[in-house]
């Protein structure tokens, strides 16, 4: 009896605060739809909170992982269907918890890579423990673009401990007391470093967004590629919502063009879908205060390490020159250049020494110049200027080429395909050149960066064990001319030694012709099995 | 150690790796973004930064690594989170083409 007048009076307060909760509620909205469907766990308190939800913030990628595994762990479906949670009804959701709680610009500044799918970058953990607790499965970004109470950082261990218990006693775990550990200092540590509550999104609640329609001039690059620029216009169909169009060019003449949609996050997190020809590419940028410029990368969906660097500048009539395709001229020769700005008027002057020779074509956003570079012109970055806007260091004047750098100098590509269900995970790279400088000696302070270099492009085994395994035998194909580097079928490979994967570790080798003489430069790529989990963010 | 004679490869790699006194660069943590390099072996790379050191054909020993949910962010764990993920799928090393990739399609 008493028991059943506690559930009573607990279910009297859980209507009363509900009733609370459902103040100014509409139909399908993202309010309703939580007090429909999340409500049942998550308990409604004071000022409109709901246990847990309310004590956390993150990125779109991120509450968009939190409810697939809503979904799959705890098996929450539309409430009066019992079906999955629709597209729609998880994009509705998205939007609303990423724009109450999400990350201010500041916050996810220093994690884009892997909200924009550059999954090569090697991170460099500035605490050791953390590394070692937190980023030995996943990224160090997955945890720091999170922001929780204390209380929430605690769950979320007893969370991992419980669903992954194997964290206790697998190889940077059973090696400490793991869990006394997680508690006592992971947990003091992730909430002083990545607290809830912040000046920063107390700031950037109070800012007044960007409006981000209009057209943008896009630029960018993409390894195997090369350069890219076109224009994007964006039509604001809802708040925050944006038509697409897009037309652009690679410098080797390819086209890029199509239509597609945009949904803005936070105020300032794009995120876009668009079929340009026949791929389908997402867009994931993040545009700056004033709403004049957005940054990011350009992606194919289905294989989301292949895509261009990109930046997007508002077309909004300030005169700009935002970049030079290519953007280095050795001296002593002369070289089709292309200027690529906004509102483009006026006289074009450049460097002493550097002649224009023919103005090849000319409009608002694109001048094709050829330019003479005089025999004897010093070695340095230079500016160019277009009527009154002037691009600092946009050019590079270069004699020679003293060595090359290959990007990404660590890599990891993943067999795939052959029927399983994951495809190959290519890799990329591009020659970066550099000039040894007035001290002429290479890898010295003075060395000037020129900048991405045509080169030919081989493979050859990284160490004797790879030699022994032939692992460049195995492990795929490099493409000589582009550097895109093709890896073999998924599954056991009976050629090769107890039937192991063709996986392989590679030495990548960039060469640039100097005359008769060559300059290499060496990266390593390693070749791996496919990952059957590939969430937004890894 | 002089006692003591490696017997796998891995025990090898370790053995090099404390005469060339690389203990501490080992369990140094700067793998690419997402690449798991512990759990004995890592997933995709190895705690030597290489593949020689991974547990291959990886088919071969899949389900008994998946079963304890041992690299849960890369390979779907079947004692909590995808218990059904095998199920069409009796022998990793035969038919590993029905295995399925886990994570909800994005929606935007």
């Amino acid at each position: 009896m008493r028991k059943h007048l506690l559930i009573s009076l607990f279910h009297g307060v859980v209507l009363t605060l509900l009733s609370s909760f459902a103040f100014s509620i509409q139909a399908g909205s993202p309010e309703q739809i939580i007090r429909n469907n999340c409500v049942g766990c998550h308990i409604p308190e004071s000022d409109d909170k709901l246990s847990r939800i309310s004590y956390q913030r993150r990125t779109p990628e991120g509450w968009e992982m939190t409810i697939a595994r809503m979904q799959l762990m705890h098996h929450v479906r539309i409430s009066d269907q019992e079906i999955p949670i629709s597209d729609e009804i998880i994009q509705k959701l998205v939007k609303y918890f990423a724009d109450r709680q999400g990350l201010a610009p500041s916050e996810s500044a220093n994690y884009r890579y892997i909200l924009e799918r550059r999954l090569n970058v090697v991170e460099q953990h500035p605490d050791a423990e953390f590394a070692v607790m937190c980023a030995r499965c996943h990224s160090g970004a997955r945890v720091a673009l999170q922001r929780r109470t204390e209380q929430e950082w605690r769950h979320l261990v007893h969370f991992h401990l419980g669903q992954f218990p194997t964290s206790e006693y697998s190889a940077g775990g059973r090696d400490r007391n793991w869990f006394e550990v997680a508690l006592n200092n992971t947990v003091p540590y992730l909430a002083k470093h990545y607290p809830l509550k912040t000046q920063a999104w107390t700031e950037w609640q109070k800012v007044k967004k960007p409006q981000l329609e209009g057209s943008w001039r896009l630029i960018g690059n993409q390894p195997g590629k090369g350069d890219f620029q076109g224009v994007m216009t964006a039509i604001e169909t809802e708040k925050d919502n944006y038509k697409l169009s897009v037309s652009g060019y690679y410098a080797n003449g390819d086209s890029l063009t199509g239509e597609g949609s945009a949904i803005v996050y936070t105020g300032y997190e794009w995120r876009s879908t668009l079929t340009l020809d026949t791929q389908v590419f997402n867009q994931v940028m993040a545009a700056n205060g004033h709403g004049d410029e957005m940054s990011g990368r350009m992606f194919l969906r289905d294989h989301e390490e292949t895509g261009i660097q990109l930046s997007a500048t508002k077309m909004d009539g300030k005169s700009r020159v935002l970049g030079v395709m290519p953007n280095h001229i050795k001296a002593g020769t002369e070289q089709t250049l292309r200027l690529v700005g906004t509102a483009l008027a006026g006289d074009i002057v450049l460097a002493k020494g550097l002649m224009i020779t023919d103005t090849v074509s000319r409009d608002s956003e694109n001048i094709l110049l050829k330019v003479k570079a005089a025999k004897d012109l010093a070695v340095g970055n230079t500016d160019i200027k277009v009527g009154n806007s002037r691009l600092m260091n946009g050019l590079v004047v270069y004699d020679q080429v003293s060595h090359l750098e290959v990007e990404p100098s660590y890599a990891v590509a993943r067999v795939g395909d052959n029927g399983g269900a994951t495809r190959k995970t290519l890799a990329s790279f591009q020659a970066v050149g550099y000039s040894a400088g007035v001290d002429g000696k290479p890898g010295t302070e003075d060395d000037l960066r020129i900048g991405y270099l045509p080169a030919q492009w081989s493979v050859r085994a990284f160490n004797a064990q790879a030699e022994k395994d032939q692992d460049v035998h195995f492990a795929g194909k490099m493409n000589k001319n582009t550097g895109i580097f093709t890896p073999a079928a998924a599954g056991p490979n009976p050629k090769r030694k107890y039937s192991t994967n063709n996986a392989g570790n590679l030495a990548v080798i960039a060469t640039v012709q100097q005359g008769d003489k060559s300059v290499t430069g060496t990266g390593q790529l390693l070749v791996t099995v496919q990952r059957w989990n590939n969430p937004p963010i890894r | 150690m002089k006692h003591l004679k490696p017997l796998n490869k891995k025990a090898e790699h370790l053995e090099r790796a404390v005469e060339e006194n690389q203990i501490e660069e080992v369990v140094g943590m700067q793998n690419v973004a997402g690449c798991t390099a512990t759990t004995d072996p890592g997933w995709e790379v190895d705690m030597f930064g290489s593949v020689a050191g991974l547990c291959q054909p990886m088919e071969a020993d899949l389900y008994g690594c998946a079963d304890p949910c041992w690299w849960p962010a890369q390979v779907p764990d079947l004692m909590n989170t995808y218990p059904d993920w095998d199920k069409n799928a009796p022998s990793a090393g035969s038919d590993w083409r029905k295995l399925d990739t886990v994570f909800p399609k994005e929606s935007k």
